[in-house]
């Protein structure tokens, strides 16, 4: 059911093709399927996975939730110990899913929203699977859903429910969404932002800042299209732009250049805006393995991870 | 091929639009969607390739309808020469009028136009017709068609040359209208009606205002017929002209008054206005005695008198000076001589009773500074003497007569003496009839009832003519109370010239021998009628003296190219008349001739045949003065189709055979087929759209 291609840049990885992973109807089967492929591919790689960080031992003292006695230490030392992490809870994760008109568009078989609402459930799955809370938050110009972060039974079902909603909102403003989000979030966590970000980078640097400053890890994917990347038509015609309706005639030959031009310098800007504000910044194409997204923000936590142990003073416990 | 359209040709540039649909059609019906415009700009439509056509066969068959359509709205046709007729062939007609009047006299005006008509036809082509007419007054054949034709052709040009060197401006007026009719008749050959190549006149001339264009006006100008101008300016416009104004003829002038008045008209485009008018000797320029100024503004005229002749010189001539041009400065004066005439009366009345005819009639002949005219009156009894009877310029006859005066006076109505026989009373009956050579002639005093008056009058007649306008001809106020009935009918030839209300004739005229006898029926003493004391007499007197020659009927003006009838001059003569002209040639005219039309020049004319030499002054036609140009639509109003001529002196371009052009086009037909052809390539392009229409349709219904 699944066509696996070898990419070119992990030589012996075997990533499925979007095309095929999308021919999938499940969002939650999709999502599962990228992840149990991963974990299994995993296992080759030289990085191993992350967990919520131990912080110190602190001697009990009653009024203390037994739970979290560390017997062990006991049974070594007869003196009772609270383990104490980082952060009493897993990681709190929000996807946040741009689901604008813009969104909708799509040159292969399926739309941009298709590919990042995938993205999002193959995260979400993923960090499901590795005990983190994760919330979910689906946006145009306003929000549309909101599930805030949590890890329990029959979550990962809501959220997959949520993102399988299709898009129907029309212009991509972050500003109101990311606001709220801001608002609703106080416990800081972590937020990966899937969006085409088709939108002036002026607001979109503004909004950026808002989030960064509030606390928030975030991560950005900057989804594109094929056809948005290379600009490939080949006639003349009336182009329809999806948010506004407006209607431009356009001979691609001779507004590719420019096209292109723009959308780079558009991509680096939002790129070096990200970097600006120590945000982690991935551009995919939509014909891009779904893997090879997953595989970088995990390559990126680790490289965080890791910088955060050469400085910090906790060591770092693996999980299961 | 040619069009007889061209003009419709430009309807093909049609082909465009259905490019143009075709490009916008295909340009706006692609629509696609893109996640956002934010990059991009719209670019202006690229209409320009091909590859972008669609359904090239479609539009090259709308283009082809287009095409087809323009083309035969163009009406084209193909020139071919009909064989055999040689009309159609490329030459074409040409008269070429050059104006020979006085103002062509003027400084450079002459050369140029001569040297116009040269150029024009040197540039004639083989194949063209050319005619050469000078016109002034009459209009000369210099170069007819026929001599032109048998010239070889390159020896034309030299022959017109040749003959336009012989030619100089004479000192007629300006005859154009004339001269127009007679060239576009001359171009309407008779041999060959139907030539169908261009006929034109090309005018050369000064096209002065004092053209005389009246001929053209009841003359409708030939369609094929085209009038190019060729227009000779004058380089120094001022000029004056002088004429003579009719002498008033009044008896109490003293006749070393000149009593003359001259008028000095200005040309409207003159640039001065101070002149001086005097008199002049034949040989010498300037002055005898004094001069008069003149002050005429341009486009005016003004009537002075003029100076009086000096007494010591011989002076013939008033002349103007201080304009550029002086063909028209000299009006040529013959002073006034008195005529004499003799009125022959012959009856009983006594000159001093004035009740009888008499008295009337020596009263009627009043003496005036033009003539002078003697009643001599005779008894019935006294001898006739042939020389008195023959000099009389008329003769009366009241009373009855005896024999050998009648006999003498019938002699000398059969020699062509006019006698006028009032009858006084039925006695005179007899004299009448032996007068008219009839045996008896019935004859009694009508009864009137009262008075009758003159009711019908034939007023086509000489002697009635003067009364025709109706503010004259009313004669109802002259009462006749007494006349004798006379049976016209019974007098071979009587011509009735009046009669009374009672259909009795009134005046008759009767032919006899040479002369005539004009009878009044009645008296114009007081005892028979009013007709005396009325004021038709004196002028019906005259009126029958001036038939008779014995007063000249007017001071008549001559201008060039005039006839002059001498006998006014020298009164009846059966002399061969010889007529010196100013130059000094001597004219012989034609025996029994009395009209003298070679009044070629103007100046002072003495028929010297006559005792004393009479002299006559011809001058120029006043008109000839007014050289400013001719307005220049006036030809065309009077339905000249005018065109000018290049400044090389080239035919310009015009409707090149139109005629014969649309003959052809005619005869071919060709936009029929075009035509034609349209609808068959209509017919196809709406099989093949619809058919295109019907194939996208299922196309796309396979699609879905």
């Amino acid at each position: 059911m699944t066509a696996a291609v070898k990419s070119p840049a992990w030589p012996g990885a075997t990533l499925i093709n979007p095309q095929a992973l999308m021919s999938i109807r499940n969002l939650e089967l999709r999502a599962r399927v990228v992840v149990d492929g991963f974990w299994s591919g995993l296992h080759r790689s030289p990085y191993h996975g992350f967990s919520v960080e131990f912080t110190e031992y602190r001697p009990y003292t009653p009024g203390d939730d037994p739970r979290y006695l560390d017997w062990r230490l006991f049974a070594r030392s007869d003196r009772y110990f609270i383990k104490k992490f980082e952060d009493e809870t897993n990681l709190r994760c929000h996807l946040l899913a741009d689901n604008s008109r813009s969104m909708t568009y799509g040159s292969l078989s399926y739309t941009k929203a298709q590919y990042a609402n995938t993205l999002a459930a193959t995260l979400a799955y993923f960090l499901y699977l590795q005990g983190d809370a994760v919330g979910v938050l689906t946006f145009d110009e306003q929000i549309r859903d909101y599930l805030p972060a949590r890890h329990r039974a029959g979550h990962l079902r809501h959220l997959m429910l949520a993102l399988e909603k299709p898009a129907g909102g029309r212009a991509t403003d972050l500003a109101a969404p990311l606001q709220r989000i801001v608002e609703m979030v106080r416990k800081r966590g972590l937020m990966l932002l899937i969006s085409d970000f088709l939108a002036p980078i002026d607001s979109l640097e503004k909004n950026l800042i808002s989030l960064a400053a509030s606390g928030h890890e975030v991560v950005l994917f900057h989804l594109l299209d094929p056809a948005e990347l290379t600009f490939n038509f080949s006639q003349a015609a009336m182009f329809r732009d999806l948010e506004s309706g407006r209607d431009l005639f356009i001979d691609p030959a001779a507004a590719r250049k420019e096209y292109l031009r723009k959308l780079e310098a558009h991509s680096a800007a939002v790129r070096a805006t990200s970097q600006k504000l120590g945000i982690s910044y991935h551009r995919l194409a939509t014909d891009q393995p779904l893997e090879l997204a997953l595989f970088d923000f995990l390559r990126q936590r680790v490289q965080r991870g890791r910088k955060a142990k050469r400085v910090g003073r906790y060591a770092v416990r693996g999980r299961p | 091929m040619s069009f007889l359209a061209p003009l419709f040709l430009l309807g093909a540039l049609a082909v465009a639009l259905p490019v143009i649909f075709h490009l916008i059609r295909r340009t706006t019906r692609e629509r696609t969607v893109f996640s956002s415009l934010m990059f991009l700009w719209p670019t202006p439509p690229r209409l320009t390739r091909r590859s972008r056509l669609e359904h090239i066969l479609l539009l090259l068959l709308r283009c082809a309808v287009l095409c087809l359509l323009a083309f035969g709205f163009a009406r084209p046709f193909i020139k071919t020469a009909t064989p055999g007729d040689p009309s159609s062939g490329p030459g074409k007609r040409v008269v070429v009028l050059l104006d020979t009047s006085a103002s062509m006299r003027r400084g450079n005006v002459w050369p140029e136009a001569r040297s116009q008509a040269e150029a024009m036809v040197r540039k004639a082509a083989p194949a063209d017709q050319v005619a050469v007419f000078t016109f002034g007054q009459p209009v000369t054949r210099l170069v007819t068609f026929d001599q032109w034709n048998a010239t070889p052709a390159g020896e034309r040009a030299a022959l017109v040359a040749r003959r336009l060197a012989e030619v100089s401006p004479a000192w007629s007026a300006t005859h154009l209208g004339n001269a127009l009719v007679s060239a576009a008749e001359a171009l309407e050959d008779p041999d060959s009606p139907s030539f169908l190549g261009r006929r034109q006149i090309v005018l050369i001339s000064d096209l002065q205002e004092g053209s005389r264009l009246g001929p053209l006006q009841a003359y409708e100008w030939p369609k094929n017929v085209e009038l190019i101008l060729g227009p000779v300016k004058a380089r120094r416009p001022t000029n004056a002209g002088l004429q003579l104004v009719a002498d008033a003829d009044e008896a109490d002038k003293r006749p070393a008054d000149s009593g003359l008045r001259v008028r000095v008209s200005n040309a409207s485009d003159s640039k001065r206005e101070q002149f001086q008018v005097g008199w002049a000797r034949p040989e010498g320029r300037g002055f005898v005695g004094t001069a008069t100024d003149v002050y005429v503004p341009p486009g005016q005229s003004r009537v002075v008198p003029a100076p009086a002749p000096p007494t010591n010189a011989s002076v013939d001539r008033l002349v103007l000076q201080g304009d550029d041009e002086d063909f028209d400065n000299a009006v040529f004066v013959v002073p006034p001589e008195t005529a004499r005439a003799n009125v022959l009366y012959w009856g009983r009345d006594s000159e001093k009773d004035t009740k009888q005819p008499l008295y009337f009639l020596q009263r009627a002949f009043q003496q005036t500074r033009r003539q002078t005219v003697q009643v001599i009156a005779r008894g019935p009894n006294a001898p006739l003497l042939p020389t008195e009877g023959e000099s009389a310029a008329l003769i009366v006859v009241t009373d009855p007569l005896p024999e050998p005066q009648v006999n003498g006076l019938r002699r000398l109505l059969s020699g062509g003496q006019t006698i006028l026989f009032v009858m006084k009373s039925p006695e005179s009956a007899p004299t009448l009839a032996a007068l008219l050579e009839v045996n008896r002639l019935a004859v009694e005093e009508a009864r009137t009832g009262g008075y009758a008056m003159l009711g019908e009058i034939d007023f086509r007649h000489p002697l009635f003519a003067p009364f025709a306008d109706p503010r004259f001809s009313d004669f109802t106020k002259i009462h006749f109370w007494k006349y004798r009935r006379l049976d016209a009918a019974a007098i071979p030839g009587a011509r009735l010239l009046a009669k009374f209300d009672s259909g009795d004739a009134a005046f008759l005229e009767v032919p006899v021998g040479k002369g005539r006898l004009l009878v009044l029926t009645s008296g114009w003493h007081p005892d028979d009628s009013q007709l005396a004391l009325s004021s038709k007499f004196v002028p019906l007197l005259y009126s029958i003296l001036e038939q008779t020659g014995g007063v000249a009927p007017a001071p008549a003006q001559y201008f060039v190219g005039d006839t002059v009838p001498l006998r006014s001059l020298t009164g009846p003569t059966n002399l061969t008349l010889t007529v010196r002209t100013p130059d000094g040639r001597p004219v012989q005219l034609a025996q029994g001739e009395t009209n003298f039309s070679q009044t070629l020049a103007p100046g002072i004319y003495t028929v010297t045949s006559a005792q004393p030499p009479q002299r006559f002054a011809v001058n120029l036609e006043a008109a000839e003065s007014r050289t400013a140009p001719l307005p220049a639509d006036e030809l065309e109003r009077l339905g000249a189709p005018v065109r000018h001529l290049a400044p090389d002196g080239v035919n310009p371009p015009g409707r090149p055979t139109r005629l014969q052009n649309a003959e052809l086009e005619n005869r071919q037909k060709l936009w029929r087929w075009l035509i034609v052809a349209a609808m068959v390539v209509l017919l196809a392009e709406s099989w093949l759209a619809g058919w295109l229409a019907r194939r996208s349709t299922t196309q796309t219904e396979a699609t879905l």
